[in-house]
């Protein structure tokens, strides 16, 4: 538990320093606007990625450029059925992306779930509540699974008493 | 210009090597005077930051990750470690994060939370953005 305290403070602190977008046009292409995190064209534009882990299983990894940072996730799947919860919780999320707003629809190779945030974000929203949301979802996200594993399990139970009753 | 500093960087590995080398014999031994912070400073001092060698920044690392992992107030060590040496430790901490081991994470994230609070924000942004003189 107290390793997830530091952790999350250091993903916080990076966060806060990373966040430091500002607009800025598309070099190659006129009148274009791309997130150059994605795009990853000029070396000038980005900035070093950052790879912080827990342990073996979590990681997350922060890339900022000039105008967008992106954020990938992978969360700790101890068992078979974890990782089954995990990828159908996360897929679900993800392809509700647009009512999120800074949740990227596919995550990153090697990961779980992907955040991007723009310049436009930033404008938009406060960058310390942005910064809150993703600390508040890393915490959520590990109470989430434990439940739906729990009532997967109860449920399971339940069924199978059901069912075998007749044979008794 | 890239070729003479290419030139350079050949001859200097080897060198840079066994200067990495002596580092860590002396280090091995300030640990063994319980002198981890000394340990920890000379293994800071020498980082070579201009070569792009694998090799030898592998070297660095192995040696600056001994000295971390050896240190066990965290407190005590900040207050006489100086300065100059909060941006590099920093680079070197985000380094020991990527490995993933878990020893070495714990230590890491301890220290990190204490860097940053001692050293701010900008020291974090020092080491994002500086894309030439990489650990």
């Amino acid at each position: 538990a107290n390793t997830l305290r530091l952790y999350l403070t250091c993903i916080r602190n990076t966060l806060e320093a990373a966040m430091c977008l500002q607009n800025f046009p598309c070099q190659e292409v006129e009148r274009h606007n791309k997130p150059e995190v994605e795009l990853k064209t000029s070396p000038e534009l980005l900035l070093n990625p950052v790879l912080i882990c827990r342990n073996e299983a979590e990681k997350c990894l922060i890339e900022t450029s000039i105008n967008s940072l992106r954020i990938s996730l992978k969360v700790k799947q101890t068992d078979e059925l974890e990782n089954i919860l995990t990828k159908k919780f996360l897929r679900f999320l993800s392809m509700r992306a647009e009512a999120f707003q800074v949740l990227r629809r596919k995550p990153v190779q090697g990961y779980d779930i992907s955040f991007l945030i723009t310049n436009y974000h930033c404008e938009e929203m406060q960058k310390q509540k942005l910064i809150d949301f993703i600390v508040q979802f890393m915490e959520d996200i590990d109470k989430e699974i434990s439940e739906l594993k729990l009532s997967v399990n109860t449920r399971g139970r339940l069924v199978a008493t059901e069912f075998l009753k007749q044979f008794i | 210009m890239a070729g003479h500093a290419g030139f350079v960087e050949a001859d200097n590995a080897e060198a840079i090597i066994t200067r990495i080398e002596h580092k860590s014999r002396k280090i091995e031994s300030l640990l063994k005077q319980y002198k981890p912070v000394e340990a920890l400073k000379t293994a800071l001092e020498g980082s070579p930051p201009k070569t792009r060698d694998e090799r030898c920044k592998s070297a660095n690392w192995i040696v600056v990750h001994r000295a971390i992992m050896a240190i066990k107030d965290v407190e005590g060590m900040f207050s006489s470690l100086d300065p100059e040496y909060y941006d590099i430790l920093m680079k070197y901490l985000y380094r020991g994060l990527s490995t993933g081991d878990r020893p070495t994470c714990d230590q890491c994230l301890r220290i990190h939370e204490k860097l940053t609070e001692r050293a701010g924000l900008g020291c974090i942004l020092r080491s994002l953005s500086d894309t030439v003189n990489t650990v």
